[in-house]
């Protein structure tokens, strides 16, 4: 294997990137799954092998993207030929196939951000620890992106309190449909050693995103950050998520979902806000970033392929990002694929 | 009877949708901004 290192573009930092050639096999091309196999295929110069029941959208997919991407006509769970699989289809269709890809010592990087499969995506760590295969949870923008800036940040602390996590935005139909129903759910936080079952919908808090989201209302949801995070840092006190929404998106949000959603999704931000002790005193990290979320979540996940391929993960088995990566150079090699995460510099709180 | 408990149950699902609407949210930053992380720790 090579490496070489790469100054991060916009920045004055270093990455370590591979310039071995990788296959990857996507499963899922929809709006997160075509930026990935692009991010591969342009920044990486890797194969991609395309999986998808949707004839017509793999084919437009692949076609866009050269000789270096094929398709795989099989069943999705059919056995793959390639180094790692991404599983970025919709949600609650991952756990199965992500079983069987580990079963045949096939790494996986899973995009969901529903919490039924993140718990079962986790609960495959000793499967995949006796293969030595990596199984990457919530390789997207949040979690995902929110994973690595909230490790970022506890970096700066001798010891970890609070996290709080809170995203706008939604990729694709399929991700919008997610974040409808996460709304409708209870939320799972964890508070003082121990999960902590809200309603979904509550909790209101005005967040500030990056420019130009700015100011959002956020509210708890079923999302699955804290089952990530929690592992990363044991001693955490508090660990929370929201999600933007409007009065209708709560109003609505336990019917099916009445209105179309923009194929590619629009703007979105994610937010960290860390709370610790440093040097004897109370002190709270903010850091954010701004990028359409499925761009956001493509490059997430191709940089975790990439680190697989590399061999830079820190562990074998199933975690999140937190516990898996050198934030620092994920978010280098984020940086250079042009996803820039910000610090939120003042007043966090009036 | 019967009209002053509809009376009671619109009354009380009135102040809950309200309640429900307006939340419990706190202050929002009054001062302070974004900047991109750069150097070499992406402080």
């Amino acid at each position: 294997m090579s490496l070489h290192l790469v100054r991060a573009a916009g920045a004055n930092s270093l990455a370590l990137v591979s310039t071995d050639m990788a296959r990857i096999g996507i499963l899922g091309v929809g709006a997160v799954g075509a930026r990935l196999a692009r991010q591969l295929v342009s920044t990486d110069d890797d194969d991609v092998v395309l999986r998808d029941e949707r004839r017509t959208r793999v084919e437009m997919v692949a076609q866009s993207l050269g000789e270096r991407a094929s398709i795989n006509r099989g069943a999705l769970d059919d056995p793959l030929d390639v180094d790692v699989v991404v599983l970025s289809g919709p949600a609650r269709t991952q756990t199965h196939l992500a079983e069987r890809f580990v079963r045949q010592g096939i790494h996986v990087v899973s995009t969901s951000d529903d919490v039924t499969d993140v718990k079962a995506l986790l609960a495959l760590d000793s499967q995949a620890r006796e293969r030595n295969v990596h199984v990457v949870v919530g390789a997207g923008f949040a979690p995902g992106l929110t994973c690595v800036l909230a490790a970022h940040a506890t970096k700066k602390f001798e010891q970890i309190d609070e996290i709080h996590i809170a995203k706008s935005g939604t990729g694709g139909p399929a991700c919008a449909r997610q974040h409808h129903r996460a709304l409708g759910r209870g939320a799972i936080d964890w508070r003082d050693g121990a999960w902590d079952f809200r309603p979904g919908g509550s909790g209101r808090e005005l967040c500030w995103f990056p420019d130009p989201i700015g100011p959002q209302d956020c509210y708890r949801a079923e999302l699955p950050d804290a089952l990530v995070l929690v592992p990363a840092f044991p001693d955490v006190r508090r660990v929370t998520s929201r999600v933007s929404a409007t009065r209708r998106d709560r109003l609505t949000s336990r019917l099916p979902m009445l209105w179309p959603t923009d194929p590619e999704g629009g703007p979105g931000a994610v937010r960290v806000e860390v709370r610790g002790r440093s040097e004897g005193r109370g002190s709270v990290v903010v850091y954010g970033a701004m990028d359409r979320p499925a761009v956001a979540a493509g490059a997430v996940a191709a940089v975790a392929s990439r680190f697989i391929v590399d061999g830079a993960l820190n562990r074998v088995g199933a975690a999140g990002l937190a516990e898996s990566v050198d934030s620092l150079a994920f978010l280098a090699e984020l940086a250079r694929r042009g996803v820039r995460a910000a610090v939120f510099e003042g007043e966090s709180r009036a | 009877m019967i009209r002053r408990a509809m009376v009671a149950i619109g009354m009380g699902a009135l102040v809950a949708a309200a309640v429900r609407l307006r939340g419990s949210g706190v202050a929002p930053p009054r001062s302070g901004g974004w900047r991109e992380l750069s150097g070499p720790g992406l402080d």
